[in-house]
């Protein structure tokens, strides 16, 4: 079963599911793949329960929630600090662990020319971090910062997560 | 080398410019967009005539318990908004299945056209531009030459162009030594091919690089730039070139960006994008794969 809190309809693209931006999705079906595109300065997130076999993604797109109360009510992924919380918790609602949870992240990369006068991505890196310190969660796997596009993966069935960077992919965390 | 005319003549598919289109946007670089010019057109256009009632019709526009008419929803709509859905809806079909060559997923560049334009709306409100649908056009149109790369390369793009990458060097520059031209200068020559306006072309060609000083300095063109790296941040359209781009100092502080404008622009596009893309969805659904 896939089921997005938001209410979003979800694609279906080649066996794909895809979470687009702002916007989480949880499963518990062993054949489902989760994937997010277009990683830039947003961040995505999966967390995996290998016991369960519960997990998620979700891509937010800025870190705080404060920008605009209103927004993050209605959308609560678009923010890292209303998003990280909603996609623990619809998992643990479908039976995950907080203790069992394998956490990665992608994403967080900067336009060239940010003179420290935005830094977005970067912003979007502190926060997940923060969050998880906080929340006594170690990341497992990460590829955050530069300048490139991302696309990150979840299969459900084994929890394994990859990152694909300009052709090339790389595994973030397998069993 | 292949060269900019090669590339351009060898794309049929872009060869012609949506009429409809061509008209607004001749209404609009003169400033004599009206309601009632913009209903002649439309009527002559069913395909058009169905979006302006669907977005009559929509949550945002219409009315609880009442079903407008075209004519009633064209008066309700005002001018402004039904020169976007004339824009929005005739360019559709040019970007929903382009992105192959920037290894976009298809419907990705048409998404990053609309939430560009409405960036720069935004962006051109807030600046008092005296000009946001003409703001909203140049910035809907300011990826054309993305269009015409993909036509002519396909998937071959990706590889000519991401060995002349550099962390340091920004895409049009790659571009340029892969090709001796950028996207934004193909997209000027095809904007130029299809009759639009100097000024137009202009904001497509310097749309990454905005000179900085009179006579060549434009505001217009300062806005589709935020506008562009707005859109980046948002996440669209973000393929094998991804945050390689820069955002012009003078434009930052020309247009008064700072932290808290950009991430409230980012924000406030999704929602308008969000009901741009479930009204228009009968156009895009082969490309709404994002």
């Amino acid at each position: 079963m896939v089921s997005s809190p938001l209410g979003y309809s979800k694609t279906e693209v080649n066996g794909k599911l895809v979470i687009g931006v702002g916007d989480l999705l949880v499963s518990n079906d062993p054949e489902a793949l989760l994937v997010t595109y277009a990683l830039g300065s947003c961040i995505g997130v999966t967390i995996y329960d290998p016991v369960a076999k519960v997990g998620g993604l979700l891509h937010f797109m800025l870190p705080s929630a404060d920008l605009n109360k209103e927004k993050a009510a209605a959308n609560p992924a678009m923010f890292g600090d209303t998003g990280i919380p909603m996609l623990f918790q619809t998992c643990y609602e479908k039976g995950a662990k907080k203790e069992r949870l394998i956490v990665c992240a992608a994403g967080g990369a900067e336009v060239l020319s940010d003179d420290g006068h935005f830094k977005i991505g970067s912003r979007n890196r502190t926060l997940v971090r923060k969050i998880f310190w906080k929340n006594n969660i170690l990341i497992a796997g990460d590829d955050t910062g530069g300048s490139n596009s991302r696309t990150l993966s979840l299969r459900m069935a084994d929890g394994t997560t990859v990152v694909r960077t300009q052709g090339k992919e790389r595994g973030l965390w397998s069993a | 080398m292949v060269g900019m005319n090669e590339v351009l003549d060898g794309i049929s598919e872009l060869a012609a410019f949506p009429q409809t289109v061509l008209k607004v946007t001749s209404m609009l670089s003169s400033g004599k967009g009206s309601a009632a010019e913009i209903e002649q057109v439309a009527r002559n256009d069913e395909a058009l005539s169905m979006s302006i009632l669907r977005w009559a019709n929509s949550v945002r526009y219409g009315h609880p318990g009442r079903t407008f008419t075209l004519r009633e929803g064209i008066a309700r709509l005002g001018s402004s908004v039904l020169l976007k859905i004339v824009l929005e809806q005739k360019t559709a079909g040019m970007f929903a299945s382009a992105g192959t060559a920037y290894d976009l997923q298809r419907g990705a560049l048409w998404r990053s056209a609309v939430g560009g334009a409405i960036a720069a709306e935004s962006i051109a409100r807030s600046a008092c531009f005296d000009s946001p649908d003409l703001a909203f056009l140049c910035a809907l149109l300011r990826d054309i030459g993305k269009l015409a790369f993909d036509a002519h390369f396909g998937p071959e793009y990706i590889s000519l162009v991401v060995r002349h990458t550099r962390p340091d060097r920004t895409f049009v520059e790659a571009e340029r030594e892969a090709f001796g031209f950028d996207h934004a200068g193909l997209g000027a020559e095809l904007a130029a091919r299809w009759n639009l306006p100097d000024r137009i072309a202009g904001a497509i060609r310097f749309h990454h690089d905005p000179p900085a000083s009179a006579p060549a300095h434009d505001v217009l063109v300062d806005i589709v730039h935020a506008a562009d790296i707005i859109s980046l941040w948002a996440g669209l359209a973000i393929g094998c070139d991804g945050m390689q781009y820069k955002l012009a100092q003078h434009v930052r502080i020309g247009l008064a960006l700072d932290r808290a404008a950009a991430e409230q622009l980012v924000a406030g596009m999704w929602d308008k994008l969000r009901e741009t893309e479930a009204v228009m969805a009968p156009y895009t659904e082969q490309g709404a794969a994002i």
